[in-house]
């Protein structure tokens, strides 16, 4: 079978599982899920074949053909979509898995399922797309899927809510992003990516900044950056193995993904604009995780900020400068980005499909301050999870040490004013992760379920164990397939004495952070920080909601108003006017006419002279 | 003195024409129209179609106006003559209608002119009896027949629409 | 005095006609209405006698024949027509015989 074939394949059999589960599969949970989890496997193995085993290739099909415009349907199957699809079909995989035993009790099961098979179809698809249009279609399929999850358990109105925040403000990214691909179309004639690249490197490019920072908005929006970043702590609604899918591992990094895709399109503005962005969002989220009491939202605010990391680290490494060797550039943005989103796949996805086996052992408890003592009770789910916060926080040798220290000394070499606010952001890291990790686990049980807590089940460890080994060795840049060399070649690392300050900075934070917390917070029932110092507590809070207040404002003040002006607009002109105006014409007419049919004779003999004169005329040559 | 007898008996018709459109009673309608008929029948005479003006005294003004008068005696229309509200035609289209018809007839008079012979230079054919039946039973013998079925069809549709509803069949009660 | 021509015979036949296509329109009596057509039948066999004998042919006077007997047979079905409606609406008076209009 040729590669493109078997691409296509997975690329296909997600979304017929999910047409089949629509159609045939909606009252009978047990069938759906066993379809979408085979369906999961199928992808899992098509994609680590392609990635390890397979040639990297270039296949397109010609699809729409407008007056100048020709909108194609294919695969672009270099390195970095090797990686990105092998990291899509593997977390997938656990995430089905477990969420066999998550969901196992839900009604809705076959939705649920159904959703998830969508949502890989759409995902693979961006991860596969050749062109930006492509990748545009499949990105608002993953949007939508990703409201369809969000919105599982939707008799809850905050569900309905945040489904519906999470798609508008992916739709407001989006915006920017079709007006990106749009403005590069008309500027440089194609949107194929690699016709761009070929342009770039003969150097035949016209130089535009509106094309990157437009195309950024679309990374802002579904990576959740500044100033769209609202959605992300609100889609924590959706069930856990959805959060750890598609708002930790996958979806979010959806905009990572694009952005290492269009790095031939970057120029050195642009490149700025984004680096200050992620860092700026890795500061912000990590200050608001430190106030949370639900667990998935604190790790939800630590997805912020760790994306908030790989943007920075992008916009660092892709910056234009001359090199020693004559190029002219580096791919160490690509790298250190993709490194680090690797890394925090395993990891994060780890975190959360604990939070949600945590979850389910105290039968949907989310409160922190309401659990606790679980280290005794749930053994398996503790022992991963620990593993998970290590990698997060940058314990040496595991994950997210090494990736975490490529942005470091990446950040070091660059700007130093970045690496003070990524190191700070570290230390917030840490701080806040072991605050979770001590008050769920530690400490006296704080509740009643929290004191019947029980592991899952095989099918809810079995994932975690698998994300633990990998967020183990994922790491060891040596332990990876060859396959994946060319993408993880330039990793940064700091040399000679940077390395050292590197090492140094980065197992400092750790220390600091993770002791601090350690020492401040007793895993008891209520926040030490807010007992303390609870104005500092309130100004955390503030700068949590101020974005919300900002936007909730602005939608009733300004957007409503224009909302109904235009309406008022449509309801009077258009409805009023030209719709029901036409039609009035319309009846005014039938009623002239019918208002000849007088049933008198006299009258009728009166349009026949009429009649008669009008023909006499003609006759006469008059007419 | 053949002129003059034209322009009398065409006067006369077109003033009795008038008449039956104007006159308010019906029965002084039907005697003008009685009178034109008497006109016209003096102008096939001038015209040496004398067959066709006793046919048209003996068909129209004997049979169809006395038939009218008969059924205007039958039917008691008195009392409707009380004067009521017009709702006719208003005054606009009368006068449109007398504008139109007027302007026909002087397009007519002005721009039809039609070149013909006088009358004497012509042979008056229609003067023989025996031209009439020879055609009618010869050239026009198909369309004799179906006039033939037309009155037919015509008495018995007379028949059938002047029965009263729900009246027995005359003898069989 | 008129001179006698085909045209003049024309015209009287024209002037005989929209006259009685007047009383058509402006009459609201029925039996009135139904007179005026059988006036305009007769400007119409004017026309025709005068028409055959200023070409010298027959063809008009014996379609005058058939006009005769077409005029007298309907006359007869319309009277009856008439008579029928009478009797329905008790009236003869056009514009009340307006059970069409809806």
């Amino acid at each position: 079978m040729a590669p493109s074939h078997l691409a296509f394949l997975v690329l296909a059999v997600p979304a017929a599982s999910a047409g089949f589960i629509a159609l045939f599969l909606r009252r009978r949970g047990g069938p759906a899920s066993a379809l979408s989890v085979l369906a999961a496997v199928a992808v899992a193995a098509g994609a680590g074949w392609l990635a390890l085993h397979g040639p990297r290739f270039e296949a397109s099909r010609e699809w729409l053909r407008l007056a100048g415009l020709t909108v194609s349907f294919g695969f672009n199957f270099d390195d970095l979509a090797a990686l990105m699809l092998a990291i899509v079909g593997l977390v997938g995989l656990c995430v089905h898995v477990f969420s066999l035993g998550y969901m196992r009790d839900d009604e809705a099961r076959a939705r649920y399922f159904g959703g998830l098979s969508i949502f890989m179809f759409s995902m693979i698809g961006v991860v596969l797309a050749d062109n930006l249009f492509m990748m545009f279609i499949f990105w608002e399929l993953v949007g939508f899927s990703s409201w369809l999850l969000i919105n599982h358990w939707y008799e809850r109105p905050a569900a309905a809510e945040a489904a519906k925040k999470a798609f508008i403000v992916n739709r407001v990214g989006d915006f920017g992003f079709l007006l990106g691909i749009i403005l590069c179309y008309h500027l440089r004639g194609t949107v194929n990516l690699s016709d761009l690249a070929a342009q770039a490197s003969s150097g035949t490019a016209p130089y535009s900044t509106a094309i990157p920072l437009l195309l950024f908005c679309g990374a802002i929006g579904k990576s959740a950056q500044l100033p769209l970043q609202v959605w992300l702590p609100d889609a924590m609604e959706g069930p856990s193995p959805v959060s750890a899918l598609i708002h930790a591992a996958t979806m979010v990094a959806a905009g990572i993904y694009m952005l290492c895709r269009i790095e031939v399109l970057m120029v050195n503005p642009a490149l700025t604009v984004i680096m200050w962005v992620g860092t700026a969002t890795a500061l912000y989220a990590a200050l608001c995780a430190i106030g949370q009491r639900d667990i998935k939202k604190v790790l939800a605010y630590s997805t912020l900020s760790q994306l908030g990391y790989m943007v920075a680290a992008f916009g660092m490494g892709t910056y234009f400068q001359p090199q020693a060797d004559g190029s002219y550039h580096t791919a160490s943005g690509v790298s250190a980005a993709m490194f680090h989103l690797t890394t925090h796949a395993c990891f994060k996805a780890l975190l959360f499909l604990g939070a949600g086996s945590v979850i389910y052992g105290c039968h949907h408890e989310q409160d922190i301050f309401r659990m606790g003592g679980l280290a005794g009770r749930m053994k398996l789910t503790f022992a991963t999870f620990t593993i998970g916060v290590a990698a997060i926080i940058g314990f040496p040798f595991l994950a997210g040490f090494f990736s975490k220290d490529a942005i470091l000394a990446l950040a070091f070499a660059s700007n130093r004013a970045v690496f003070a606010v990524l190191a700070l952001t570290a230390i917030l890291t840490a701080f806040y992760m072991v605050r979770l990790w001590k008050i769920v686990f530690f400490g006296a049980t704080r509740s009643e379920a929290a004191a019947r807590a029980h592991e899952g089940g095989g099918v809810l460890t079995g994932p975690l164990v698998v994300l633990a080994a990998l967020s183990l060795v994922a790491g060891w840049r040596r332990l990876y397939p060859a396959a994946f060399a060319g993408i993880l070649a330039n990793v940064p690392e700091a040399e000679g004495r940077a390395h050292g300050i590197v090492l140094g900075v980065s197992l400092a934070v750790l220390l600091i952070g993770a002791g601090a917390s350690w020492a401040f917070y007793a895993a008891s029932g209520t926040d030490e920080l807010e007992r303390r110092a609870p104005g500092l507590f309130r100004g955390l809070a503030a700068l949590q909601q101020c974005f919300d207040r900002f936007y909730a404002w602005y939608v009733a003040k300004v957007q409503q108003r224009a909302a109904m002006a235009l309406n008022f607009l449509d309801v009077i002109g258009l409805s009023g006017l030209v719709v029901r105006g036409t039609a009035g014409l319309a009846g005014l007419a039938g009623l002239g006419l019918r208002a000849l049919h007088v049933g008198r004779i006299n009258a009728y003999v009166y349009w026949f002279l009429a009649g008669v004169a009008v023909l006499w005329l003609f006759a006469a040559g008059i007419l | 003195m053949g002129q003059f007898l034209f322009s009398f008996f065409a006067c006369f018709a077109a003033l009795c024409a008038a008449g039956v459109v104007v006159c308010k009673n019906v029965v002084n309608a039907a005697m003008c129209l009685l009178l034109c008929l008497l006109g016209v029948a003096a102008l096939f005479i001038r015209l040496d179609a004398f067959l066709l003006a006793f046919l048209l005294l003996l068909v129209y003004a004997g049979a169809v106006v006395a038939l009218f008068l008969f059924i205007i005696m039958l039917l008691d229309t008195r009392g409707e003559q009380a004067p009521q509200a017009r709702r006719g035609l208003t005054i606009v289209p009368r006068v449109v209608a007398v504008a139109l018809i007027g302007a026909g007839l002087a397009s007519l008079a002005l721009r039809g002119r039609l070149a013909a012979p006088a009358a004497a230079d012509v042979p008056a054919v229609g003067a023989s009896l025996k031209l009439y039946a020879y055609l009618l039973f010869t050239t026009y013998l198909l369309p004799v027949e179906i006039i033939g079925f037309l009155l037919l069809t015509a008495m018995l549709g007379v028949i059938v629409l002047s029965k009263r509803e729900g009246e027995h069949s005359g003898y069989g009660n | 005095m008129l001179p006698e021509t085909l045209n003049s015979y024309v015209i009287l036949s024209a002037v005989l006609f929209g006259l009685g296509f007047l009383g058509v329109l402006l009459r609201r009596n029925t039996l009135v209405i139904y007179m005026c057509l059988e006036l305009m039948l007769v400007a119409s066999t004017l026309a025709l006698v005068a028409f055959s004998r200023f070409n010298g042919t027959m063809e008009g006077n014996i379609f005058v024949f058939f006009i005769l007997t077409v005029a007298a047979a309907e006359v007869a079905v319309g009277l009856a027509i008439v008579v029928a409606l009478f009797r329905r609406t008790q009236t003869v008076r056009v514009d009340r015989l307006d059970a069409l209009k809806h």
